[in-house]
């Protein structure tokens, strides 16, 4: 084990303290003699040096508040706590407010299903949906959403009062970040309305927006002790019939 | 001391008790979505960071004190993650399994890394890598496991670990000699 690739080999194993005093030998004669190796056997220290400095990332507030209003539909008896009772004029807008979520799903749905993406191939034409095809689906696609989201709004605002004011603003961040994603890749769309990368783009952050209203209803669910059973079991239904 | 603690915690996760999961979710989530966002990516790691704690809440039962929880937690998001891998995009099962017959990596020699490597840089370099030996290179470099732990949690050899733990550090170190990626190059 002399040459510089049986040496090169070795030197991760190396930098790593897990070769055998006989290899250790040869490798550190080799390096006494070798520039290159020694500069590969720097970076491999430099590389590991950074991956181990490559701490933890904070995820974002909306994660927990999902994390905590699933663990609670996940709860055997979440259902079975639900009383006839508890049933009031609320449930009848956590129930639109679940119906509106369905709405966007499936718009977001309807639309990736149904538009494919700008086919390539050559002589396959006949498949490619034309510019306004695609824009014509968009459009509908969006009136879907756009309802959805009038709907969520009210409902929300309806019930503002679930929310405590720190929340409520950690929320109201967490959309108008989302909506900066929606204008940016509309506008991307609307300049290139044939391309994939600008519909995922859009279709990501509908979809992310989504999962912030999701984390509204949860949020509420968790302030509301009184009236959520009867919310999570409209809800549970809801999915149900998605 | 943190055995007992653990414990107490997950007991009073398993009862629902206020404030208990979210105790829980508070220690441990930032380490886990770090790992999920190197593994899979930043956009499906927050979905797998939810799974990971569905799962943990419903596993909850099952944890023992054996190890700390978050020993417990970090294996449960492992699986989590590696199994997203190979079922939504059956990537890693294909690379886990030509891992050996991978393209090789770049010649050892066709660069040096300048100076200090940049965190996100390095960060940057890593999205870079094939799903296979980028898990390899996170688990080791990044979350100090051992080989015979990386290789029961892919289905590989030891040597296969380690090879590919190797291949990573040369794509790295070329990504990060390459201009585009260079220290200090940020755009």
């Amino acid at each position: 084990m002399t040459t510089c690739p049986d040496i090169q080999s070795r030197l991760s194993e190396f930098a790593d303290g897990a070769v055998t005093d006989i290899e250790r030998a040869a490798i550190e004669r080799h390096l006494a003699s070798c520039p290159a190796c020694r500069d590969l056997l720097q970076d491999l220290h430099r590389i590991r040096r950074a991956a181990a400095t490559l701490g933890p990332v904070a995820p974002p507030d909306h994660v927990w508040l999902q994390v905590a209003g699933q663990a609670r539909l996940d709860r055997p008896d979440a259902p079975a706590r639900a009383t006839r009772i508890a049933r009031t004029a609320a449930i009848g807008q956590w129930a639109g407010l679940a119906a509106a979520l369905v709405l966007v799903t499936i718009g977001a749905h309807y639309f990736l299903n149904t538009v494919p993406a700008p086919e390539t191939t050559p002589g396959n034409a006949s498949a490619t949906p034309s510019v306004e095809v695609i824009a014509e689906e968009l459009g509908l696609a969006m009136q879907h959403y756009e309802k959805a989201i009038t709907e969520l709004e009210a409902l929300a605002k309806s019930n503002s009062d679930a929310l405590d004011a720190q929340m409520a603003e950690t929320l109201r961040q967490n959309i108008l970040t989302v909506n900066t994603a929606i204008d940016e890749s509309r506008s991307a769309l609307a300049q290139n309305p044939g391309s994939e990368p600008a519909r995922e783009s859009l279709f990501e952050a509908l979809r992310r927006k989504v999962v912030v209203l999701q984390a509204t209803v949860n949020l509420m669910n968790e302030m509301r002790k009184g009236n959520q059973t009867g919310a999570v079991e409209a809800a549970a239904a809801f999915s149900k019939k998605s | 001391m943190e055995g007992h603690a653990d414990l107490a915690l997950a007991e009073r996760c398993r009862h629902d008790a206020p404030g208990a999961f979210e105790q829980l979710y508070r220690q441990h989530a930032p380490r886990l979505f770090g790992l999920a966002c190197r593994l899979v990516g930043r956009t499906e790691a927050e979905d797998l960071l939810q799974e990971i704690f569905l799962a943990a809440h419903r596993k909850m039962a099952l944890y023992k004190g054996e190890s700390s929880l978050g020993t417990w937690l970090f294996r449960l998001a492992t699986n989590q993650c590696l199994d997203y891998l190979r079922s939504k995009r059956a990537r890693l099962a294909l690379l886990t399994d030509s891992m050996d017959r991978e393209p090789g990596a770049p010649a050892a020699g066709a660069g040096a890394v300048v100076g200090v490597v940049d965190r996100l840089d390095l960060e940057r370099a890593l999205a870079a890598l094939p799903p296979g030996c980028r898990a390899v290179f996170v688990l080791h470099d990044i979350e100090g496991c051992e080989h015979r732990e990386i290789a029961d949690a892919l289905g590989v050899s030891d040597g296969t670990s380690k090879s590919q733990l190797h291949k990573a550090r040369l794509r790295l170190r070329a990504l990060l000699s390459a201009p585009a990626l260079a220290p200090g190059r940020h755009s």
